[in-house]
């Protein structure tokens, strides 16, 4: 019975995988990207085809793992590569959850609100066709709390060990979440107390006893530091591995989250502070009390689960460290709007807890009525929160998916790709991928452009008429114009300090101009 | 009419009636004579023994210088003689010179009479100086067959050769290799060499927390439960021996005793042998001295090369008398209730199950630096590690003590090896070669943690070397072994014995580039290798060292030793001494193979609580 349930289990996930390729295709052949994905693609040429010293954008590119996880798609299309992780990933995603349903449950009802929740929820479908990382942010955050409920109610190291494996992977998915230990802080406190051999049942009084004895004092002391070094050791250490590197190989700890060359969010949370400061109409849904209320319209399966877990202290403290992460980064992250993946690690939440505990619910009935209820209005709100998104890209997606029609929003990058793809043979261009990447990823051939991790690029950029033919140069109206030298402030200070060149514009769109250069 | 020895001790009031009973219903039972069970189960100390035959006008003579006369010692086997503890040595004007510890012992004197058709002379002797004598003089077959019966039945599995000729061929030849490329191409070949070493590295320690992890799955797992040692009737438990080989331990002889009294099993179904070196006076006349009955029977090895402790017990296999067997060093503290543990698993497992394996963890723990830094290893081998190996059905390396065989089974394997340093790891690995099984059981004995770092380097050097050996003699026909130990088997041996010693190995080389690189940023090494295997060396070398102080760190939980967890981060530092051993054992096991650098014990300053009961 169980190897026929596997199968079919198997059987359904190809058949989700198929869905998302088709979808996921489609969109990009509708030409929907985003900054994430084409980000990934223009690093992906560069390690494979590039020349030069290609150490840092290969050990250095953040978020890693999903970076990495597009490597293998590359053989396929390098341009399709991140489509086809996430697509494949959201279904391994799928197959993780459902095992674990198939493993614990046996009634189907789980799987068909599961099935249905990875079929229509616009989300999950986001997740699987955009290309971005969001899959694997959503298998290691479900992994990762898996364990922890598993530990809670097995008490073994295994299952602490594998939670704090997850945590690594998932901080190498977005560093944000990090800050989840913060939070672990008191959640720890509260199951060392627990698991002490006390005949006190309230957790306030069992800590009052716990301090006031000097032996209770010092195992519990000793326990929840080892608890908390257990489950965070490594994230932290695997964390602080990761910043010593970036020291050394790029002279910066932060260097893979704050430098452009090393992470798409600087430029899109750069754009994302443009929206938020020059919008003249406030966004109200953003203001901070009001991300858990969104939170709870979004996924309101998460209060059947903290109904569900009423009675035990430190697990609901478990479904509501996820709360303080989400306000935390708002107030920590204030000039950003909070990405849609953040939303979504409710949803998976407050599934696995649905599944983990909805064989203690004394009237099934009413509980499945509740979770339909759950789920119809999750894929409503899904759907809508990508559409009055505050992140253009979310709410390109979404206008897509629904209206099928073309996505021009890379456009012009797409135009400036193939002319520079269209020069001559022997033609070098110089370019500063921290702004230009979205079209060094279209480009065919990158061998002819000259980037900041090749040594060439900084003697170029003095002397462009030795080293180059051509300079891709961003123009005022370009939204990310500051955050790169060859924008237009760069061709007078060149013409000032060297008279004997001289620019013409041979190419020419909204954001970018290709300059050739000529002897004066 | 004179008194018997029996009566006299009774008089003398050293045992009661009750207790001369018990020893004769015994004697009649085994066939062991009535003084060699009241010294050897508890009944009356050698002294108090000695001060009644004072006492009665009996005196011990030496006996080891007496002359002897082969002739005469042929016509009796050394288990009579250990048995009845009495030997004939020689013919003199018409009587039969004999040492015996008992006058009284009429079956021994109707031995001479009927074997020489002549009257025995007695000399009284110290029992002790009997088996000393008797072993010395009588034990050649049995030390023979403990040092080469192994090699004779299975000489492939015997590490008297350290290096067959094929493998001697396959390392120079590979020596060779490395060095025609890097004459040829010097980048080349040590990028190749960097690549292999670090990916290796990184693999091995990844199984290592593999392994760990599935451990760890089944922390909880009780083997043998409570409930299920409440049924256990001791009317129907069978003989156990109890191996204790000694060397130069004549300061834990009281501690052991007293040890050995708090083990949870009926007494007359004890077989304890204190298995001492011929040439180690000091622990025979520490068990003179003793002032309180001893609990074994102790056996003396002949003088034999090589002098190692595997082939101490094959000795005492000879003489062991148990359905099942262990082996205890002298300070070892067994959970009381270990025997009967093991006697009920035994009786769960299939037949296939020739071994079970105790967890070894150590009282000290707290002592100094390398205590904690043991603790915690000890604690991830034998709580994770080895219930890793056993979930994966891979060979499992035994531990040093503490592993419970079934005797019979044993013999059949050939026992250990003695020419093997690391004889347990050896044995573990040769019964999964022919289709054994282990278990690991939920009980554990208590050690002492080595506190000084000399002598902690040198029984590494041996364990290290040992595996060294271990890897060469089942190696010797890789294709054999794998067919034999399947694919699972094969990489798990590679990985667990095999690649233990390389990584010790290669560990300082890979850190001193590491230093060189990021503290002292050389361009040499920068020039050398490309930026994706410095990469990749970086990567595997720190996520290495992250990975294993993780595991070390798992240690403390099952254990509850909480304090222990921040030393787990200098792990690093405890396999710096990992390597000095492995370096000394690797030039052992060039120079000396067989040689058995003995740990000493007894130097921890922490009282061992006399009694452990869970």
């Amino acid at each position: 019975m169980r190897i026929s349930k596997s199968l079919y289990l198997l059987f359904i996930t190809i058949i989700l995988a198929v869905y998302y390729l088709v979808c996921g295709i489609y969109l990009n052949g509708l030409g929907n990207y985003n900054q994430e994905s084409l980000f990934y693609i223009e690093k992906t040429k560069i390690v494979f085809e590039g020349v030069g010293n290609r150490l840092k954008v290969m050990g250095l590119t953040s978020p890693i793992i999903p970076f990495y996880a597009t490597f293998a798609f590359n053989l396929i299309s390098v341009t399709l590569a991140p489509v086809l992780a996430s697509a494949l990933g959201t279904a391994v995603l799928f197959y993780i959850i459902a095992s674990t349903v198939v493993k614990r449950l046996v009634d189907d009802f789980y799987m068909w609100i599961l099935l249905a929740l990875f079929l229509f929820h616009p989300g999950i479908i986001y997740t699987a066709c955009s290309g971005k990382g969001i899959y694997l942010i959503l298998i290691f955050f479900f992994l990762f709390f898996l364990n922890l409920f598993k530990f809670y109610r097995s008490n073994t190291t295994f299952h602490i060990s594998i939670a704090s494996l997850c945590l690594v992977i998932l901080i190498f998915c977005d560093y944000r979440f990090v800050w989840l230990t913060l939070f672990f802080l008191p959640l720890v406190l509260a199951i060392t107390i627990h698991s002490l051999n006390l005949g006190e049942q309230e957790s306030v009084f069992r800590l009052f006893m716990s301090f006031n004895s000097p032996s209770l004092r010092r195992k519990l002391v000793n326990k929840t530091f080892s608890l908390y070094i257990i489950l965070f050791a490594l994230p932290l250490v695997a964390v602080l591995c990761y910043k010593l590197l970036n020291l050394t190989h790029a002279s910066d700890l932060n260097y893979f989250n704050e430098s452009p060359y090393a992470t798409w969010n600087v430029l899109v949370d750069k754009l994302s502070f443009d929206a938020l400061s020059t919008n003249t109409n406030y966004k109200i849904p953003e203001v901070s009390l009001l991300i858990s209320a969104r939170v709870l319209l979004f996924c309101p399966m998460i209060i059947i689960a903290v109904f569900l877990y009423r009675e035990s202290t430190y697990q609901m403290l478990t479904i509501l460290t996820p709360f303080a992460l989400i306000e935390f980064l708002h107030i920590k992250y204030d000039k950003v709007f909070v990405p849609y993946q953040y939303y979504l690690m409710f949803v998976i939440l407050a599934y696995l807890c649905v599944i983990l505990k909805s064989h203690t619910v004394r009237k099934p009935g009413s509980l499945k009525i509740a979770l339909v209820i759950c789920v119809v209005i999750q894929i409503y709100f899904g759907g809508y929160y990508l559409y009055s998104s505050s992140i253009t890209e979310e709410q390109n997606f979404v206008n897509v998916l629904f209206r099928r029609t073309e996505d021009e929003t890379e456009e012009d990058n797409i135009n400036v790709a193939q002319y520079l793809s269209s020069l001559p043979g022997d033609s070098k261009v110089l370019v500063d991928d921290a702004t230009s990447y979205p079209i060094v990823a279209f480009v065919h051939d990158i061998k002819p452009l000259i980037m900041p991790y090749e040594d060439a690029f900084l003697s170029a950029l003095e002397s462009p008429d030795k080293y180059v033919d051509y300079i891709l140069v961003a123009t005022s109206r370009n939204a990310v114009t500051g955050y790169t030298q060859l924008n237009n402030k760069y061709l007078p200070l060149m013409k000032k300090t060297n008279s004997q060149i001289d620019f013409r514009k041979v190419f020419e769109t909204r954001d970018w101009v290709v300059y050739r250069i000529v002897p004066r | 009419m004179r008194k018997s020895i029996p009566e006299i001790l009774v008089e003398d009031g050293f045992i009661t009636k009750g207790d001369r009973d018990e020893i004769e219903q015994q004697s009649a039972k085994t066939g062991i004579s009535f003084i060699k069970i009241a010294l050897s189960f508890g009944y009356i100390s050698r002294k108090n023994y000695e001060r009644s035959l004072i006492n009665v006008g009996y005196n011990y003579a030496p006996i080891r210088e007496e002359e002897f006369d082969p002739e005469v010692l042929s016509k009796i086997d050394i288990h009579f003689a250990h048995d009845r503890v009495a030997m004939p040595l020689r013919i003199q004007d018409g009587k039969v010179i004999t040492i015996m510890a008992n006058p009284d012992d009429e079956l021994f004197v109707d031995f001479i009479r009927f074997t020489y058709d002549l009257e025995p002379e007695i000399i009284i002797a110290s029992d002790l100086d009997i088996i000393w004598l008797s072993h010395k003089l009588l034990g050649e077959k049995e030390i023979k067959s403990a040092v080469f019966e192994l090699l004779k039945r299975d000489p492939d599995s015997s590490a008297i050769v350290t290096f067959t000729t094929p493998q001697l061929v396959f390392i120079f030849v590979l020596l060779a290799i490395v060095t025609i490329g890097l004459v040829v191409s010097f980048k080349n070949t040590s990028i190749t060499i960097n690549v292999l070493i670090s990916s290796f590295f990184l693999v091995a320690i990844i199984f290592k927390l593999f392994l760990a992890l599935v451990g760890s799955r089944f922390e909880l797992h009780q083997a043998v439960t409570r409930e299920e040692l409440k049924l256990v009737d001791d009317n129907e438990l069978p003989i156990y021996t109890i191996l204790l080989p000694v060397y130069k331990e004549d300061k834990l002889i009281k501690k052991l005793i007293w040890n050995l009294q708090a083990i949870d099993y009926p007494k007359h179904q004890l077989d304890i042998k204190l298995l001492i070196e011929e040439d180690d006076d000091k622990t025979l006349n520490a068990v003179r001295n003793l002032d309180f009955p001893a609990v074994f029977d102790v056996i003396v090895v002949p003088f034999h090369m090589p002098k190692t402790k595997p082939k101490a017990c094959n000795y005492g296999l000879h003489f062991s008398r148990g359905k099942y067997l262990t082996i205890y060093d002298a300070e070892d503290i067994p959970d009381t209730d270990q025997l009967k543990k093991v006697v009920t698993l035994f009786g769960k497992l299939p037949e296939e199950y020739v071994c079970v394996q105790s967890a070894l963890n150590y009282f000290n723990r707290n002592e100094n630096f390398l205590t904690r830094m043991f603790t915690l290893e000890y604690s991830y081998w034998f709580d994770y590690m080895l219930p890793g190996l056993d979930t994966l059905d891979i060979p499992i390396p035994l531990g040093g003590t503490s592993n419970h065989f079934k005797l019979a089974e044993l013999v059949d394997l050939g026992a250990w090896d003695p020419f093997n340093v690391t004889e347990d790891a050896d044995l573990g690995v040769r019964a999964y070669a022919k289709n054994h099984k282990i278990a690991i059981i939920n009980s554990t004995t208590y050690e002492e943690a080595n506190n000084e770092p000399f002598n902690w380097i040198r029984q590494r050097s041996r364990w290290i070397k040992g595996y060294m050996q271990s890897y060469l003699v089942h190696m010797r026909n890789p294709v054999a072994l794998w067919k034999r130990i399947g694919w699972k088997g094969f990489l798990g041996f590679s990985f667990f014995i095999g690649a233990t010693p390389v990584t010790f190995l290669v560990y300082p080389l890979l850190l001193a580039i590491f230093i060189c690189y990021v503290v002292f940023d050389l361009s040499t090494i920068r020039s050398l290798f490309p930026d994706w295997v410095l990469f990749m060396s970086i990567f595997n070398l720190m996520v290495g060292n992250i990975l294993m102080i993780y595991v070390n760190m798992m240690a403390v939980f099952k254990r509850r030793y909480y304090e222990l967890i921040l030393f787990a981060i200098a792990n690093p530092i405890y396999w710096l001494m990992h390597s000095i051993s492995a370096y000394k054992g690797l030039y052992q096991l060039i120079v000396k193979p067989f040689y058995w650098e003995k740990t000493n014990h007894g130097l921890s300053k922490v009282n061992n609580p006399t009694n452990i009961v869970k």
